[in-house]
């Protein structure tokens, strides 16, 4: 670990600290008031050394944390010893990480330090956090771990050799000005003019000029929200490379994370009303170690792959995410999963006997089945597309209750690991959905049985023509990682990428 | 693809696959079943009727009578409607093992049937409670990685709980996968 790592880890305290003391310090100024009372005077030097006692054990505990803390990658796992008074040893199989982060808050950035988070499949806390580590020290971590969990073999004449960085390529970027416009476009902006309308007219009909007062904590709470979507959301880019997805986003913290490729349970492509103006959506995944996006913002911006983004954006995600759609004519089928109606794409519709259920949503809610993975349409308005490949299926059940059996209609529900994804496939006619749970059982199986090994460099992959826009990124061979590092100039570029 | 078995065939229901031959929990999850409810639900209806023993007495002004008779009676009907239920839902409890998955169903009003390949549980549970020890019953509970997957076989006997773990393990190794 970084020597610096306990300061920056620790600098919340020590600010709180800083502005507790430096607040009455500037109001006691401000007052004309000497700045210690006399009776206070004469026992500063015993409040001093308190101080200084509890600000000596807080530094000494976070450097006996940091001189406690170690980390290895050998052997196919990483280890971390933590703890001092209570040690704790932690390893984890490095063929079973599920994605791995490089986060920088704005103070680790100031000192080019980073933090390192290694995800597996416990649906929660990060199964190993490197906190510290240098920038580029933390960048050829990851690489070797990448490269070990793939099954790269090592060169047994080497094995201090680190792995080198895969090469990436640029995939596509949300340019500020959308983000902007798809934050004010948003739902929360519209109950936002609703209130303030709301607001105004009431004030209009009570002529109490008071009322705006209680409007001020509403609207403080609303810029944070903006802000921080904002700031998650800014300069998002994504790139593909042979070690998976990397999505890099922050305006004041920058993250850095990398999906290996095929760990994405399962995907949804969001359009609230307003975006349709501009044709944007929103795309959300479910990944094993992220868990569910609970209130705070960390896990919400984890777990999405694109904040806003036109069709094609929308469409070259889904390729990167399914390089084998297992349709010969993706784009209509994924098309009409967007914006649809009725069969167009080969979906099969909620019957037109249940359209008292639904009347609105009947002619869209609907499901296709592809050869490679199970996509799921529903909503009118609130459109939105569930995609879940059928290998990542954990177990299917039918739901149907006592209106339903009348109008003759099942909902069906995959499981699949906890995020902010849940696919249910509304409404469909029983007879479909009976014939789906059976198909898709057994489509589930054999997509299992062709995916064998957790070394993806070792999967055998069905060579698929990739059908969006990005051929050549896909099509790239994944043989680089095997080879060793030829481009000294390449931490260079990312350097310049990363705090661009 | 089902393994013929000897047990009673219970009516399948519209939801279910066609073509499977269901096995029914023991019968005397019955009790199981009747122990909760009466734990549950008198419990319920004698708090409900105090206002109205209050009320009779004396004690209590505000609950007007009709208020105080109608919310524990109705509380009652409801409680007598689950009651009569109990058997039917035991009933409607079944499992079917395939060759590469299990099938579960359960409910009358709100069914449910739900299908876990073996290659996709990550563990197996065994619960037994204090009355279904007494009846020599046993719960099986299945966890896969989702959350989502609530699969669990109350009313097992003993023996064929373990006879299915240890089935469901084997099974479950044989086809391994990962998540």
């Amino acid at each position: 670990m970084h020597p610096a790592s306990p300061f920056v880890r620790g600098w919340v305290a020590l600010a709180a600290i800083g502005f507790f003391f430096g607040r009455d310090f500037f109001e006691r100024m401000l007052q004309g008031r000497p700045v210690l009372e006399d009776d206070f005077a004469g026992r500063i030097p015993w409040l001093l050394a308190g101080g200084g006692t509890v600000l000596l054990i807080a530094v000494l505990g976070f450097i006996l944390t940091w001189y406690f803390t170690r980390y290895q990658v050998a052997g196919g796992y990483v280890r971390v010893n933590t703890g001092f008074l209570f040690r704790q040893q932690r390893q984890a199989r490095l063929d079973r990480v599920q994605a791995i982060d490089i986060v920088q808050p704005l103070l680790a950035r100031i000192f080019g330090l980073a933090e390192l988070k290694f995800e597996v499949a416990d649906a929660g806390e990060s199964a190993v956090r490197l906190a510290y580590l240098r920038m580029d020290e933390a960048r050829q971590l990851r690489a070797t771990i990448l490269a070990r969990a793939a099954g790269v073999v090592q060169d047994p004449a080497r094995p201090e050799e680190a792995a080198p960085e895969a090469p990436e390529y640029p995939v596509l970027s949300v340019p500020p000005s959308r983000l902007v416009g798809s934050l004010l476009l948003s739902e929360q902006s519209f109950f936002v003019v609703l209130g303030g309308v709301a607001s105004v007219i009431l004030s209009a009909v009570t002529e109490n000029r008071g009322f705006y007062f209680y409007l001020i904590p509403a609207a403080l709470g609303l810029a944070a929200t903006y802000w921080s979507s904002f700031n998650k959301g800014y300069n998002f880019t994504a790139a593909i490379s042979p070690d998976g997805i990397r999505l890099r986003y922050g305006l004041l913290d920058t993250q850095a994370q990398t999906l290996p490729p095929g760990r994405i349970q399962a995907l949804r492509v969001a359009q609230p009303p307003l975006w349709r103006i501009f044709g944007w959506y929103r795309i959300q995944v479910n990944v094993a170690g992220y868990g569910a996006a609970g209130s705070n913002g960390e896990a919400a911006s984890r777990t999405t792959l694109l904040p806003v983004g036109k069709l094609a954006d929308v469409m070259s995600m889904l390729s990167l995410v399914l390089p084998d759609p297992g349709t010969p004519e993706p784009g209509r089928v994924f098309g009409a999963g967007l914006s649809g109606l009725d069969s167009d794409g080969g979906f099969i519709t909620t019957p037109r006997r249940a359209r008292l259920l639904a009347p609105l949503g009947w002619r869209r809610n609907g499901f296709a089945a592809t050869a490679t993975a199970l996509l799921i349409r529903s909503g009118r308005w609130w459109r939105q597309l569930v995609v879940v490949p059928h290998q990542r299926t954990q177990s299917i059940a039918l739901h149907q209750g006592p209106l339903a059996r009348r109008f003759g209609v099942v909902d069906l529900v995959l499981h699949t690991t906890a995020g902010p994804v849940s696919p249910r496939l509304i409404q469909a006619g029983t007879d479909e959905a009976r014939t789906l749970f059976d198909e898709q059982s057994a489509r589930a199986r054999l997509a299992r049985k062709r995916q064998t090994t957790e070394h993806w460099l070792a999967q055998v992959v069905p060579a698929a023509p990739v059908a969006e826009p990005v051929p050549e990124l896909v099509a790239e061979p994944a043989a680089p990682v095997a080879v060793p590092a030829e481009t000294p100039t390449e931490p260079a570029n990312k350097e310049g990428q990363q705090h661009g | 693809m089902v393994k013929p078995q000897g047990k009673a065939n219970m009516h399948t229901e519209a939801i279910d696959p066609p073509g499977i031959s269901w096995q029914r929990v023991s019968p005397k999850y019955v009790t199981v079943r009747l122990v909760q409810w009466a734990l549950g639900n008198i419990v319920m209806v004698l708090v409900l009727s105090l206002p109205l023993v209050f009320v009779t007495l004396g004690w209590w002004l505000w609950p007007p009578l009709w208020l105080a008779i109608l919310v524990p009676s109705a509380a009652l009907v409801l409680a007598v409607w689950r009651l009569v239920l109990i058997p039917r839902q035991v009933r409607a409890i079944g499992y079917a093992e395939r060759d590469d998955d299990l099938l579960i169903r359960g409910g009358i009003f709100f069914q449910r049937t739900m299908v876990v390949p073996y290659g996709r549980m990550q563990y197996v549970d065994i619960g037994v409670g204090p009355v279904e020890r007494g009846l020599g019953l046993c719960t099986l509970k299945l966890h896969t990685a989702s959350p989502g997957t609530n699969a669990h076989i109350p009313g097992l006997p003993a023996a064929e709980g373990a006879r299915l773990r240890e089935q469901l393990s084997a099974r479950g190794e044989a086809r391994l996968a990962g998540l």
